[in-house]
């Protein structure tokens, strides 16, 4: 009953949006291609739950191992150009152009490379993964504690155990601000290449349901979209608050 | 080999290049020595350098001219054995780690075994028995000065150097924390360098005062302090404290006509 509560007290502004939406759609009378209702979305996911779990599982799993092949490269990378001050010029700025092609002009190319399957959808997960790895990361081993450089000078420490045990343990809040951005975009990324590429998945089954004018199941798989994005932004919300509690 | 001094500091000048280009001479022919064993501190108004003569012994700087020698080597070399132990005026205390896991970095640094017993039996010395799992930003000012203090004695460093570790207390915790730096020294005996602008500090815990001006540090006077140890608070409130204590005070003052 407390649960119940808390979750009304905390997400009553959706309720109601979501109410007014089906009572607009039932008392103006728009027939489901113009406006499909929350009640016809439903429906449509109780109909066919294994078309939605098959995809929704795809579209999750490119997702996730597209995010820790991301966060990893762009994790690795920060951790070589901090080894590097050459390797820093080289791959900083390689790494700012690629964040900066949009994903809509990539894909084309990138399905070239690697067909027009799941692997470009994973390629595109892991570039858009691997940016604010990268970045955040890179500036995260540089954010150390005050005094703390000059006390692994005195103490005499190599540079392996510089990086060991201070500048990857002070990255650690920014590296949690990383998988925060990252988690939240890799659904998404997952899913344009899906509509893009149009093969398989959950971007695909919005893709086909659209051109079939079967709205209420376009709908049905950007609900369960977007409550995969909101639950793993969440999570990464839950690790940075920790990471921050216990790091800074 | 008996008569080499711990600490050599011979006609060092220290300059700094200001972002405009322009040159700014912080230590002018600064010449002092240490014996093992010996604790001396390098008492001066702010901004005279003192804390510079501390980072040029820990190799965190490089003379402009004249020669810093550590038991007759260059200062880099202790560190790199992993035998010199500081303690500044800012903690440095790594915030992911406890105080236990803070007091034991030098031993990982060094890549040497933790000893775990050397660890609690210094926790204990800097009194903070109890706090062994607490985080530094748990602690109080004076209690992550302890463990910046324990962390330098862990290793039992050949150097101490110390740039006014508690710089940043209030005046009750700062006579406390010289009243147990008094006891850990004397039971430990390290050759230690003390930067302080405090007057009464550089009293209670040195057998030398090296007294410097400012802008450019220079050392004005030499004072040698009687008092034998082990030390007891209550010399602070003798004569001798007194007198000297002005003294050094007057010392410190700038010259009448001085900007």
């Amino acid at each position: 009953m407390k649960a119940m509560t808390r979750f009304f007290r905390s997400s009553w502004g959706i309720l109601a949006i979501l109410l007014f939406w089906q009572l607009w759609v039932g008392l103006s009378g728009v027939n489901s291609i113009v406006l499909p209702s929350p009640m016809g979305m439903l429906r449509s996911l109780a109909a066919d739950p294994a078309l939605y779990l098959s995809s929704t599982a795809q579209t999750v799993a490119l997702a996730a191992l597209g995010l820790v092949l991301g966060v990893a490269l762009g994790t690795g990378l920060a951790v070589l150009t901090w080894f590097s001050r050459f390797l820093a010029g080289l791959l900083t700025p390689l790494g700012i152009i690629f964040a900066s092609v949009p994903v809509v002009a990539l894909i084309p190319v990138l399905a070239r490379i690697f067909g027009y399957d799941m692997r470009t959808v994973l390629a595109i997960v892991v570039i858009i993964c691997f940016f604010p790895a990268f970045v955040f990361t890179g500036a995260g081993l540089r954010a150390l504690p005050p005094g703390s450089a000059d006390l692994f000078r005195v103490l005499g420490a190599s540079t392996w155990r510089r990086l060991v045990l201070l500048a990857l343990p002070a990255a650690v809040p920014d590296w949690a601000v990383a998988l925060r951005l990252a988690a939240a975009n890799s659904i998404l990324a997952a899913m344009v290449a899906e509509f893009l590429m149009g093969t398989s998945g959950l971007g695909y089954l919005f893709a086909s349901a659209r051109s079939d004018f079967d709205m209420e199941k376009a709908l049905g798989a950007s609900a369960i979209a977007t409550v995969i994005s909101v639950l793993s932004f969440l999570l990464a919300s839950r690790f940075e608050g920790w990471a921050g509690r216990n790091w800074r | 080999m008996d008569t080499q001094p711990a600490i050599a500091v011979r006609g060092v000048t220290k300059r700094f290049r200001l972002d405009d280009g322009s040159e700014f001479t912080a230590l002018d022919d600064i010449s002092l020595s240490l014996a093992e064993g010996e604790f001396v501190t390098l008492l001066g108004p702010s901004g005279c350098g003192k804390s510079t003569i501390l980072r040029l012994v820990a190799a965190l700087e490089a003379p402009s001219a004249g020669t810093v020698l550590v038991e007759g080597k260059a200062p880099a070399e202790l560190s790199r054995q992993h035998r010199l132990g500081v303690a500044f005026q800012d903690h440095a205390l790594l915030p992911w780690l406890d105080v236990a896991a803070n007091i034991a970095l030098p031993f990982r640094v060094a890549g040497q075994k933790v000893d775990e017993a050397r660890v609690a039996a210094l926790i204990r010395l800097v009194g903070l028995a109890g706090f062994e799992k607490a985080r530094p930003r748990q602690l109080s000012g004076g209690m992550r000065q302890r463990v910046a203090i324990a962390r330098a004695l862990v290793l039992k460093p050949d150097v101490l150097l110390l740039d006014e570790p508690f710089g940043a207390l209030d005046a009750v915790t700062r006579r406390q924390m010289n009243i147990e730096l008094q006891r850990i020294w004397t039971e430990q005996r390290t050759t230690t360098l003390l930067v302080t602008h405090d007057v009464g500090e550089a009293l209670f815990l040195s057998d030398r005062i090296v007294v410097l001006s400012g802008r450019p540090g220079r050392v004005v006077r030499v004072v040698d302090v009687p008092f034998a140890r082990p030390r007891d608070p209550a010399i602070m409130r003798s004569a001798l404290f007194h007198e000297m204590s002005d003294d050094l005070t007057e010392a410190l003052a700038p010259p009448a006509g001085a900007p």
